[in-house]
């Protein structure tokens, strides 16, 4: 949005140091031993000090853990935002939006299931684009269609408008939902062209990457749940991992699919262990957390080759978002009692 | 970040054309005074830790803002490229 200069050392610089003041491997081994009001003690005692002492009177437990990571990652990435300018701004804000589309979607399932505003607005996380004078304004709304009049002027306008006919005619969200995702993901890679070298080129891959990832998670769902939909139906333009006609035809040949994607020059060796583990063991969970690793390493390796481009950004915003599930996922697994080894599979550790 | 690289170089152009311009009208003796030769070279180098400076400088008042560094490191990284210009000046007493 901003018209100044680039600004990628000063970025680059904060972003480094808050990098280094995320929780270590060895923290997650030390809060695996911990109870959910431990875990809420120590992170009161590290990064998360503020969030902790403002919510402890209204929430305890996992819920304080949970609003109090969500509160603090919205800190951190509307930062990032505040101090981003010209080109830079406008490769983060891309990503970013995808807590917009999240935010968007819980409103509108909120009014849909007549949720107060008070209890949605604790679930959104405020560290997309639209400014929180907006986030507001949707929550003070009663109707989706009003929902859809506030956003004006933002990229998902149009395509929930469209969307909205189909939702009355059916009732059922998902053509709003999808409209919402598919406005995201096409705006990610838009107008960014092609380029070949250097780290425009690696911010384009990495977008790709995640539109791959994206394609690849919805095809492995579809393929193992059996589910009768069109696949073509879900697939987002952009990626190179699949075209249009091979996600119609994988969906159904589970093994074949696999094999697609290893056979992929880019992705195949970067995940071998994954696939293995996928096609003997039936652990999509497994599966996933081995992709979210290999974009982290990978973002890290960037981020060293080319030091001052949007790279380091990335990958602390992967790392932080990393950091995130991962001391959820810890203190849901305490809460409902796994073992230590049952947690530590659930956590995307290097 | 290269939005700065064009005016350094249209700078050392219109710099370049004075030069030449001034070999046209002297017959003899060399196209340009030895001191003059050496604020030339003084000028562009000084230019140049300019520009180096502008990046080291917005990196380390980002490290600042984030009290990962002192201001004193700060304050030295920043001006290090300065000593571009010290060598520089020795093409003056040469």
């Amino acid at each position: 949005m901003s018209s100044s200069a680039s600004n990628p050392e000063y970025v680059n610089a904060r972003v480094r140091s808050r990098r280094n003041a995320l929780f270590s491997d060895e923290d997650y081994r030390k809060l695996i031993r911990m109870g959910p009001s431990e875990i809420a003690r120590f992170m009161e005692e590290h990064e998360y000090e503020e969030e902790i002492n403002r919510l402890g009177a209204r929430f305890s437990g996992v819920d304080l853990i949970e609003y109090s990571l969500n509160r603090n990652l919205a800190k951190h990435f509307d930062d990032l935002l505040e101090w981003a300018d010209g080109r830079v701004y406008d490769q983060i804000a891309r990503y970013l939006r995808k807590f917009d589309v999240w935010n968007v979607k819980t409103i509108i399932r909120g009014i849909y299931t007549d949720t107060p505003s008070e209890e949605i607005g604790t679930d959104l996380i405020r560290a997309g684009e639209l400014p929180d004078r907006t986030v507001d304004r949707l929550l003070e709304v009663e109707t989706i269609e009003d929902v859809i009049e506030v956003l004006e002027g933002t990229l998902f306008y149009e395509p929930l408008d469209s969307a909205y006919e189909h939702y009355e005619e059916t009732g059922a969200l998902v053509p709003l939902e999808n409209a919402l995702d598919r406005a995201f993901y096409e705006n990610l890679l838009g107008d960014l062209g092609r380029p070949t070298e250097g780290p425009e080129a690696m911010y384009v891959e990495f977008l790709q990457a995640e539109i791959d990832f994206r394609n690849a998670r919805n095809a492995l769902r579809l393929a193992r749940s059996g589910a009768d939909l069109d696949p073509a139906e879900f697939y987002i333009e952009g990626g190179v991992l699949f075209d249009r006609s091979e996600l119609s035809r994988l969906v159904s040949d589970y093994d074949a699919l696999v094999d697609h994607i290893a056979d992929d020059p880019r992705y195949g060796d970067r995940l071998d262990a994954a696939l293995a583990r996928l096609r003997e063991a039936d652990s999509l969970i497994a599966f996933e957390h081995a992709v979210d690793a290999a974009l982290l390493e990978y973002s890290d390796r960037l981020s060293s080759v080319y030091p001052v481009s949007v790279s380091a950004v990335f990958s602390y915003i992967l790392a932080k978002e990393r950091e995130v599930e991962n001391i959820r996922a810890i203190a849901r697994g305490r809460e409902v009692g796994l073992s230590e080894e049952e947690i530590e599979e659930e956590l995307v550790i290097l | 970040m290269i939005e700065t690289l064009p005016d350094v170089a249209l700078a050392a152009n219109s710099m370049a054309e004075s030069v030449v311009l001034q070999a046209e009208d002297g017959a003899s003796g060399p196209a340009i005074e030895q001191g003059a030769a050496a604020a030339i070279g003084i000028g562009l180098a000084a230019i140049g830790a300019g520009y180096a400076e502008r990046g080291i400088g917005a990196a380390v008042v980002g490290a600042l803002a984030e009290d990962s560094i002192s201001a004193g490191i700060g304050i030295l990284l920043t001006v290090l490229p300065e000593t571009l210009v010290i060598f520089a000046l020795v093409a003056l007493f040469v």
